[in-house]
C-alpha cells in the first residue's frame, strides 16, 4: 500500500497512463455515441417543426432555405413540408431585436393559404412572469387559424388585432413584429400553389 | 443598560432617553400626510392595504416570536408597525389582499426575525416584502389605479402604468420626450399626488412635509435623503442635457416613483443605513447612482427599492471603513 | 459483524451526518443553478452520483499508484472523464434532461463534492468503503437536489415533478424558480433539516 514516490519519472508516467486510458475510453464513448446524438439533435429539429405545421412526410429540415434579410443578422430560415408530394405547409422563423431585452425569436407555421397554423418561442430573455407569458397557450391561440393579409399582428394599442400581454405591451410589439416578419418572408419566398420539388 | 460601561452592539447605538420605541412613534407622525394624501385619491383601497399589511406584520411577528422562536415578543416597539405601514405605501392599491399578507410574512418572517429580530436585519423588511412580491407578481404589481380625486369607493375602475413605466415604455418604442410629455401627468400633479402610483408615494410633497418633521425631531439626518436626490439630480441631469429628447428630465425623476419615500423613509432606516455621517454620504451616493442606472438602462421603470436593498448589503463594509468613535478612546467623554 | 455496521453508517454518514448540501455546503454552483424544479433537481443528483461513484471507485483502485504531488491533477482527470462521458450519454439518450442541465454539466467537473470524497475518503480507503461512501454522499446529494427542486418548484410554478396542481393563470411565487428563490428555499431546506437532524439523533 505504499504510495509511489513523487520522483520526476513516476508523475510523468502516472500522469501519461491516466491520460492515455481517460483518452482511449472517452474517444471510444464517443464513437458510441455519435450516431445517437445526431439523431437527439435532427429529432428536436424536427419535433419543434410538426408543433407549428400540419401533417407531412418528407424531411423539413433537409429542405431548408436561407434567405438574407437586412432585417437580422443571421438569414431567415425556411422550412416546407410536403406530405404526398404537395406542399402542406411552410415554416419560418422569424425575429425582431426589440423585445424588452432584447431578441425575441419565434416559429411561425403557415399552412398553403397563408393561415398561421401555430407559433412556437424559439428564444427570448423577457422578464419571467410578464414577457414570458408570450409562450402561454392562452397567448398563442389568438394566432391560430388567423390569416395575416387580414388579421393585423399589431397589439390593439397600435391599432392591430393582438391582445397584449398584461404588463408587457413592449414584449406583444416585439412578437408581433417577429411574426410580421415572418409573414413577409413567407409571402415574398412561397409561390401560393407551389409544387413540391425533390 | 446602566451595570454596562462598554456596550458592543450591533447598530442602532441607543444612548439617551430616546428608545426605539419612541422613534418609531415619530415616524409614524411623519408618515400621516402621505397617508391622508392617498386615501384622499386611492379611497378605502388604500386603507384596505394599509391596515391589511399592518395587521398581519403584527400578527406573524407574534405567531413566530411565540411559536417557532419562543422569544421575548417585541410587537410593541413600533418596529413591526412601521414595516407593515411602509410596505403598504409601497404596493398598488388594487393589490389583491392575499399578496398582501404574503408580502407581509416575507417582511417580517424572512427579511426580519430570520436574521434575529430588530436590529440584526441586513436588509430593510419592507422592502425586502416589497421586492419579493414585484419579482413574484409582476403583473399585478406594476398596474396601478388611475388615480380619482375625492374616491371613496372601494373598486378600482381604470388600471395604467405609473409615469415612470408610460416614459420607459415609450422611450423604448422610439418616442421622443416632447410626444411622451402629453401623456403622463404634469409636474405639479407629480408634485400634489394625483398620479399614478403605489400607496404612499404619489405625493412628494406630503412625503417631503414628513420627511421635515423627522430631520426636525432629529430622527434622521439630513445626509442619506438629500445626497441620494442630489445625486440622482445630477446624475440624470448630465443625461438630460446631452439629449432632453430621449430622457425625461430630473425633476420629473425626482418626484415620480419611490425616490422621495425611498430616500426618506426607507433609506434612512436605523438598522440599516451606516453609523457614521461619511459613511451615510457613501451609502446615500451608491443608492442615487443605482436607482438611476436601473431607471434608465435596467428591465425595471423603477429602481430605488432594489438600489436601498443592494446598498443595504454594503452596510457592514462601510461601517468598517467610516468606523464610528469607539468608546473610551476619549478619555474626557462621560461614561454611559 | 462490526465490519458491515461500519458501512452502514458509511453509507448514512452521507445521508445525514455529513449531508454534502444541508450541512457540508459543498457543491453550491449545481444546487442553487439546476434546482428550479424537481426533476432537474433528480437528473442533477442522478449525474453527480453516477462520476462521484465512477470516479472513487478508479481513485480507490489506483490510489497506490499515484504519486503525491500530482494526485489533484490525477484525480481531475478521471472525475473530468466521467462527466464527458455523462455529457456525451445525456445528449444522446436524454437530450430533455441535456438542454435543461445545460452548462452545469460540463460543470460537474469542479463539484467539490466530488474532488473532495476522492482526496478525502477514496484516497485512502479501499474500493468497498469507496463504493459505499460514493453511494451514502451521491444519494444524499440527489435528495437533497430533489427535496430543494421540489420545493422551488411547488412555489415557483405551482407543480410537482412537472404536474401542475394550479391553473396557467394562477399566480405563483415566481421568485422562487428564479436565481433568489435559490438562496432562499436552500437557507431554510438547511435549517429545517438541522433541526430534523438534532433532533433525532
Amino acid at each position: 500500500m505504499s504510495k509511489k514516490k513523487s520522483t520526476f519519472l513516476n508523475m510523468i508516467l502516472a500522469l501519461f497512463v491516466i491520460t492515455l486510458v481517460a483518452g482511449l475510453s472517452l474517444g471510444y464513448v464517443n464513437d458510441l455515441t455519435k450516431g445517437p446524438i445526431a439523431k437527439a439533435k435532427l429529432e428536436r429539429k424536427v419535433n419543434a417543426l410538426k408543433e407549428v405545421l400540419p401533417d407531412f412526410d418528407n424531411n423539413p429540415v433537409e429542405d431548408v432555405r436561407k434567405i438574407a434579410s437586412d432585417k437580422t443578422k443571421d438569414s431567415i430560415e425556411i422550412y416546407t413540408a410536403s406530405l404526398k408530394n404537395t406542399v402542406s405547409g411552410t415554416a419560418v422563423i422569424g425575429s425582431s431585436e426589440k423585445g424588452f431585452s432584447g431578441l425575441v425569436k419565434i416559429m411561425v407555421g403557415f399552412k398553403p393559404n397563408g393561415t398561421i397554423k401555430n407559433i412556437v418561442v424559439l428564444e427570448q430573455k423577457e422578464t419571467p412572469g410578464l414577457g414570458t407569458k408570450m409562450k402561454d397557450e392562452k397567448f398563442i391561440k389568438q394566432f391560430r387559424e388567423k390569416d395575416p393579409s387580414t388579421f393585423n399582428l399589431k397589439a390593439t394599442k397600435d391599432g392591430g388585432d393582438v391582445d397584449a400581454l398584461t404588463g408587457a405591451t413592449i414584449t406583444t410589439r416585439a412578437f408581433g413584429e417577429a411574426a410580421q416578419m415572418a409573414y413577409d418572408v413567407f409571402v415574398a419566398h412561397t409561390e401560393p400553389q407551389e409544387k413540391f420539388k425533390k | 443598560m446602566s451595570d454596562q460601561t462598554i456596550v458592543i452592539s450591533a447598530s442602532p447605538h441607543v444612548h439617551s432617553d430616546r428608545t426605539s420605541k419612541k422613534l418609531m412613534y415619530d415616524v409614524l407622525i411623519a408618515l400621516i400626510p402621505a397617508f391622508l394624501v392617498s386615501i384622499y385619491v386611492f379611497g378605502l383601497g388604500a386603507l384596505l392595504i394599509t391596515a391589511t399589511a399592518v395587521i398581519s406584520c403584527l400578527l406573524f411577528e407574534y405567531v413566530i416570536q411565540k411559536y417557532l422562536l419562543k422569544t421575548e415578543i417585541t410587537i410593541t416597539d413600533g418596529s413591526a408597525l412601521i414595516t407593515g405601514i411602509l410596505l403598504a405605501f409601497n404596493l398598488p392599491s388594487s393589490l389583491p389582499i392575499w399578496m398582501v399578507v404574503i408580502g407581509s410574512f416575507i417582511a417580517i418572517g424572512v427579511a426580519k426575525l430570520s436574521f434575529g429580530g430588530l436590529g440584526y436585519n441586513i436588509f430593510n423588511p419592507a422592502l425586502v416584502g416589497r421586492v419579493f412580491l414585484l419579482v413574484s407578481f409582476p403583473v399585478q404589481m406594476t398596474m396601478w389605479p388611475t388615480p380619482v380625486e375625492n374616491n371613496t369607493t372601494l373598486a378600482d375602475a381604470v388600471t395604467g402604468a405609473t409615469p415612470l413605466g408610460i416614459i420607459k415604455e415609450e422611450l423604448l418604442y422610439g418616442s421622443t420626450m416632447t410626444e411622451i410629455s402629453t401623456k403622463i401627468p404634469s409636474t405639479l400633479n407629480l408634485l400634489l399626488g394625483f398620479t399614478g402610483g403605489s400607496v404612499g408615494e404619489m405625493s412628494a410633497l406630503a412625503l417631503l412635509l414628513g420627511g421635515i418633521f423627522l430631520i426636525a425631531r432629529k430622527v434622521i439626518t439630513w445626509h442619506i435623503p438629500v445626497v441620494i436626490l442630489v445625486t440622482m439630480a445630477i446624475f440624470i441631469g448630465v443625461f438630460w442635457f446631452i439629449d432632453p429628447e430621449h430622457y425625461a428630465n430630473p425633476l420629473i425623476h425626482l418626484l415620480s416613483g419611490g425616490a422621495i419615500l425611498g430616500a426618506f423613509y426607507m433609506a434612512t432606516d436605523l438598522v440599516t443605513s451606516p453609523m457614521t455621517k461619511k459613511g451615510m454620504v457613501v451609502f446615500a451616493v451608491g443608492i442615487g447612482i443605482i436607482t438611476v442606472v436601473i431607471r434608465l438602462f435596467g428591465a425595471y421603470p423603477e429602481g430605488v427599492s432594489f438600489a436601498i436593498l443592494i446598498m443595504n448589503a454594503f452596510v457592514p463594509l462601510i461601517n468598517t471603513y467610516f468606523k464610528p468613535r469607539r468608546f473610551g478612546n476619549k478619555i474626557k467623554s462621560k461614561m454611559i | 459483524m462490526s465490519e458491515k455496521l461500519n458501512q452502514k453508517q458509511n453509507f448514512l454518514k452521507g445521508i445525514i451526518k455529513d449531508n454534502p448540501v444541508f450541512v457540508m455546503l459543498l457543491g453550491m454552483c449545481p444546487t442553487l443553478g439546476v434546482t428550479s424544479s424537481a426533476f432537474n433537481g433528480l437528473g442533477m443528483g442522478v449525474a453527480t452520483l453516477f462520476v462521484l461513484l465512477m470516479s472513487n471507485i478508479v481513485v480507490s483502485l489506483i490510489k497506490s499508484q499515484i504519486p503525491a504531488k500530482v494526485r489533484i491533477p490525477a484525480f481531475i482527470i478521471i472525475i473530468a472523464s466521467f462527466v464527458t462521458i455523462v455529457e456525451m450519454v445525456l445528449e444522446a439518450y436524454l437530450p430533455v434532461l441535456f438542454e435543461q442541465l445545460g452548462i452545469f454539466i460540463p460543470l460537474i467537473v469542479v463539484n467539490c463534492l466530488i474532488l473532495g470524497r476522492a482526496e478525502a475518503f477514496a484516497s485512502k480507503n479501499n474500493m468497498v468503503s469507496s463504493i459505499i461512501d460514493a453511494l451514502g454522499m451521491g444519494t444524499g446529494f440527489t435528495i437533497a437536489l430533489t427535496f430543494l427542486g421540489a420545493a422551488r418548484e411547488i412555489f415557483g410554478s405551482g407543480s410537482i415533478f412537472d404536474l401542475r396542481f394550479v391553473s396557467e393563470d394562477a399566480s405563483t411565487l415566481i421568485l422562487f424558480i428564479l436565481p433568489p428563490g435559490a438562496f432562499i428555499a436552500l437557507a431554510y431546506l438547511t435549517v429545517l433539516f438541522n433541526r430534523i437532524a438534532t433532533k433525532t439523533s
